[in-house]
């Protein structure tokens, strides 16, 4: 049986979720920020952690064995705990790996959870490949995404200002969530200064500090069992997860895995890209939400900018996009990030965003890529 | 005193300096920078990827100027294009000098990187205007 039909014959809900803020480092222990967001979870359910059969941790940071310290102290109940690593998508893994979980029949209740406190560099894999590059030690990940900014906009004449306005609009998103690391209204000329690599900037580029986000997820049986609010869950109608095949020299891999992920999650919804209302994405740096709005299908090659600068993408718009405030404002602690936005569609799709709200949100859609690279991408539906 | 290139298996201080990659005798790929473990289209291994030689020269594709560094070198400022080599793969070098934007034909060059106490050169490529 491929995925598909797993997703479609034994669906499996959101029904609850949690959040730590997202915050620079600080004195906090992981444990605690876990925790938080785990019992926000719990609570937002209106389960008790005993009734949960299993658990997965998105992080990448924290080192091995991470998990059980953390969940027993909501009681050592035994079950089954993993971690999972993913780079930048570990917390999207969680989620897929939790849906799985419920859809396979193995568990009618699992949590997610993402949570990772930053520490000195990244410790990626790939640059203990042992394999060289010229530019090895001169393009960092920013560097990079000015990279694709300079092709982007020489290819379809776009300016920085018009980049920099996916950061105008997301600081100001961010600047309505209670659980974002940057919670400020930006002006253009404020996110235009301090340069940092080509077209980006610091306030085009995502903090990386700490925080956790939790999701429970369940089956039809576990709703009925435990009596939930069948109201509040919402379905994920498609769990995606692809690394980077080959492409012609000079295809940006990040846009090219995205449309190819994208576009399974779409066939195996039964959805099109035009049905989205609300969507997280990838927006590490300013640059990645113009190529990845693209490569979803939400507009044609080169036009993500100016609907940008029309309004289109903001809430009340065509559909919002980032409406947490993205990775450029919540901010991108790593493990968190995936299950984060995960939290974020679900609360717009229960109508429960507040401030942040877009109206009429029933179909909406996470994207993260990792280092590797990877893709993984959520659609989520309110029946 | 030696001179060497801070890459040796990407690099041949001719000059003008070569560029190392590698195809696949297998399905005929070609790639940069040469693989150490297999072919990533058809799983060849190691031992069926031959050394390819490719002219260092193409056109810029995309350059960044940048302003902020983890380490002290290289200093701050400094530009990194993507370039399309007239050989086929596409590969990212830092620039030298001014003057090269999207679309600039580019040539290597090998500069100095780092000099020790005996005398001993690193010397590194990087792509300028084509002469």
């Amino acid at each position: 049986m491929n995925e598909t039909n797993v997703l479609r014959d034994s669906p499996v809900y959101v029904v609850g979720i949690g959040l730590h803020r997202y915050q620079r480092r600080s004195d906090t222990t992981y444990v605690e920020l876990g925790l938080t967001a785990a019992r926000s979870a719990l609570s937002d359910a209106g389960i008790t952690w005993p009734d949960v059969e299993a658990a997965y941790t998105g992080t990448a940071l924290l080192g091995m064995g991470s998990s059980r310290i953390m969940l027993s102290r909501l009681g050592a109940t035994g079950i089954p705990m993993t971690q999972v690593e993913n780079a930048s998508a570990s917390g999207s893994s969680s989620v897929a790996q939790a849906c799985l979980e419920v859809a396979s029949g193995r568990s009618d209740v699992v949590l997610a959870l993402g949570v990772d406190k930053p520490r000195g560099g990244l410790g990626a894999a790939p640059s203990q490949a042992g394999i060289e590059n010229l530019e090895s030690g001169a393009v960092v990940p920013f560097t990079h995404f000015a990279l694709l900014a300079s092709e982007y906009m020489h290819l379809h004449g776009v300016t920085a200002e018009q980049v920099a306005k996916v950061a105008l609009k997301n600081h100001r998103n961010g600047a309505s969530n209670q659980y974002a690391q940057r919670q400020k209204v930006r002006t253009l000329d404020e996110i235009l200064a301090e340069p940092i690599s080509g077209a980006m900037t610091r306030l085009q580029c995502c903090p990386v500090g700490e925080g956790a986000a939790a999701v429970v997820v369940a089956s039809e049986d576990g709703i009925r069992r435990l009596h939930l609010d069948r109201s509040r869950a919402v379905r994920i109608a498609a769990s995606v997860t692809r690394t980077e095949g080959l492409y012609d020299a000079g295809v940006g891999i990040d846009a090219a895995l995205t449309a190819e992920t994208g576009s399974a999650a779409f066939d195996q919804a039964g959805l099109e890209p035009s049905d989205i209302d609300v969507l997280e994405v990838h927006d590490a740096f300013a640059i990645e939400e113009l190529l990845y709005a693209e490569a979803l299908g939400l507009c044609s090659p080169g036009e993500a900018a100016s609907l940008i600068e029309s309004g289109e993408f903001d809430l009340g718009g065509r559909c919002a996009l980032s409406p947490s405030g993205g990775l450029l404002a919540m901010g991108h602690p790593i493990g968190p990030t995936g299950t984060g936005q995960v939290v974020e569609v679900t609360r717009q799709l229960r109508g429960e965003a507040g401030s942040r709200q877009h109206p009429g949100a029933q179909i909406g859609l996470t994207h993260m890529v990792g280092i590797g690279a990877v893709c993984v991408v959520h659609l989520l539906v309110s029946d | 005193m030696t001179v060497q290139a801070r890459h040796p298996q990407l690099l041949r201080l001719t000059d003008p300096p070569i560029i190392l990659g590698h195809q696949c005798i297998g399905c005929r790929r070609v790639a940069f920078p040469p693989d150490p473990y297999g072919c990533e289209r058809c799983g060849s291994p190691r031992e069926d990827l031959e050394e390819l030689v490719l002219e260092a020269q193409g056109t810029v594709r995309a350059v960044a100027t940048v302003h902020r560094h983890h380490q002290p070198s290289p200093a701050t400022p400094f530009t990194v294009a993507v370039i399309q080599l007239t050989g086929g793969p596409v590969i990212k070098a830092i620039v030298a000098g001014a003057g090269v934007s999207v679309g600039t034909e580019v040539e290597g060059v090998l500069v100095q990187d780092v000099e020790d106490a005996e005398g001993n050169i690193l010397v590194d490529l990087q792509f300028r205007v084509m002469t």
